[in-house]
């Protein structure tokens, strides 16, 4: 047996899995998406664009440019959150890095949906926050929080900002302490320092950041589900809608192929950089 | 040192107040799990009621049960299969593993909803009825990228010398890889599984789309029982479901620990170098 043969022989399990459960799938949703649903509210392979026609429908569009700006709003929040607290851990955390990078992680293994409903019962009109603000006679009437887009981008930041947090931390831990001292040197102020030295010095975990939150963010159901209304209703809702409520498999498959045409730059733009090996990725 | 931020007492308070708001609403999870009221609002007295609850409800019962069968299972096979691709990628240099390194990226940027409907779509196409069975091959297909990802940090850091010299001292290269790569591979492959675990206990959109009439795991009844209204039950099993996730978190970091090596958890598990 030839020396590449063998090691192949370790590679087939693993990657015919996820090509016949992953890959091919992914087809069959592509194909779908051309067919349509017959009498008995089955799809039905077919050849038509009938489902691509409804889906930049004038009701469908404002739910995708609302996804995709739901998504973007999360991915700067988190970035403006997640950044000065990478940089504390990474350049002041000492001894107690890993502890701190540890109890940043805790919080994400409390179930998504749980986590998420604990949001409900803070913002709900008879929720904790309302509650303490009528009660402290901030308020006569309670604010209304929950049911707005500003919940839903909340749920979604609180979702996902760990994956921000962490390859941020990856590469401000990398970058040479010396070349900020140098930009000081140079008589940069802390703010031309940071902008013209230690943003390039990160880009490449702030780009796998935004990436990584992005992606699972213009998906999520749950955050929309939970915390927001049919005004808020982002794709997702609509995709999961279709597999079940309304049952047109077709039209959701659909929607799914859009939804990650808007994704596949990004996604090819991560890939890209992963095959590349940087470290940031992952 | 100079920073953006003025001076790091700020940074420092800044920080603080973002873990604040990381906890406080799961520090609410827990503290009104032990809540003697139905109120979500208001702390009336310390009890086990919800627990209890949980614990006399079958259905639940049978969704917790379901739950660690999946991760079991989802664990066991994943981490074999993954551990083998991870090996291949690694060792093999052939265009096979060039086109592999990249699609088995592929699942874990994916969009969960739509791996979701993917697996729904192949199912419902090959006429497999939906049950843990398929909710526990929905699974297995993006842990094996898991796995695959936290042992080939770990291979990256093992030379090929190890295995040829077992190789000049007569072993097979099977022999090689089974006696002299797995045992120096063992701490990232128990982290990579114990992390599976946690994912698979957790995961709920997978399986919302995989589920079928027999007992649905946890995730999915808890989706069905916040819909429904609210209930304080929700919050004992959240954290119990926390319990378990950060048990299983817990020992992936510790065990490579206890194997001896110097190394931290941490590191296995992130592949980090120094």
């Amino acid at each position: 047996m030839s020396s590449r043969r063998f090691w192949d022989w370790f590679i087939f399990p693993g990657g015919i899995w996820i090509a016949l459960l992953f890959a091919v799938p992914l087809m069959l949703v592509l194909a779908l998406s051309f067919g349509h649903v017959d009498d008995f509210g089955r799809g039905v392979y077919g050849f038509s664009l009938d489902n691509y026609r409804d889906v930049f429908d004038a009701t469908y569009v404002p739910v995708l440019i609302r996804s995709v700006a739901y998504a973007l709003a999360t991915v700067i929040l988190c970035l403006l959150i997640g950044y000065p607290v990478a940089y504390f851990i990474a350049r002041y955390g000492g001894k107690y890095r890993y502890a701190l990078l540890a109890a940043l992680v805790i919080p994400f293994f409390v179930n998504y949906l749980v986590r998420t409903y604990a949001w409900v019962a803070l913002l709900a009109d008879q929720g904790l926050i309302n509650n303490l603000l009528v009660d402290w006679g901030f308020t006569q009437e309670p604010i209304q929080m929950i049911n707005t887009p500003y919940a839903v981008i909340g749920g979604l930041v609180y979702g996902y900002i760990i994956f921000m947090i962490l390859p941020l931390y990856g590469s401000i831990e990398r970058m040479d302490p010396s070349v900020v001292e140098a930009g000081k040197d140079l008589y940069g102020s802390p703010l031309q320092t940071f902008i013209h030295v230690t943003l390039p010095a990160t880009q490449a975990g702030i780009l796998a950041g935004c990436v990584l939150v992005f992606l699972p963010a213009v998906g999520d159901f749950v955050s929309a589900q939970l915390l927001g209304g049919p005004d808020t209703y982002m794709v997702g809702n609509l995709i999961q809608d279709q597999f079940f409520a309304a049952s047109n498999w077709p039209f959701g498959s659909a929607l799914t192929v859009v939804m990650m045409l808007f994704l596949a730059v990004w996604m090819v733009f991560y890939l890209r950089r992963a095959s590349k090996g940087e470290a940031e990725v992952l | 040192m100079s920073t953006p931020f003025y001076k790091p007492r700020f940074l420092r308070l800044f920080t603080g107040l973002v873990y604040l708001y990381l906890f406080i609403p799961i520090t609410i999870v827990i503290v009104f799990s032990f809540n003697s009221q139905k109120s979500l609002q208001v702390m009336e007295g310390l009890s086990f009621r919800w627990y209890t609850e949980f614990f006399n409800d079958p259905t639940l019962m049978d969704s917790l049960m379901t739950s660690v069968q999946i991760a079991l299972v989802t664990m066991v096979i994943s981490t074999i299969v993954g551990t083998a691709l991870a090996i291949g990628l690694v060792r093999a240099h052939s265009g096979t593993s060039k086109g592999f390194n990249i699609l088995m990226l592929v699942p874990l940027i994916t969009p969960e909803i739509v791996a979701g409907i993917s697996a729904l779509l192949i199912f419902s196409q090959l006429g497999i009825a939906l049950s843990i069975w398929t909710i526990i091959i929905a699974h297995i297909t993006f842990s094996i990228s898991y796995v695959t990802i936290v042992v080939r940090g770990r291979l990256a850091s093992i030379g090929m010398e190890v295995e040829e010299a077992a190789q000049d001292l007569g072993a097979s290269r099977w022999e090689s890889v089974r006696l002299v790569l797995v045992p120096a591979l063992w701490p990232a492959i128990v982290a990579a599984g114990l992390l599976v675990f946690a994912l698979s206990f957790d995961d709920f959109v997978l399986s919302f789309f995989t589920t079928g009439e027999d007992a649905q795991p946890l995730p999915v009844r808890i989706w069905s029982m916040i819909r429904f209204g609210v209930s304080p039950t929700i919050n004992a099993v959240g954290t119990l479901m926390m319990v378990v996730s950060i048990s299983a978190v817990a020992l992936a970091v510790l065990i490579p620990r206890l194997f001896g090596r110097r190394e931290s958890g941490v590191k296995v598990l992130t592949g980090a170098e120094e």
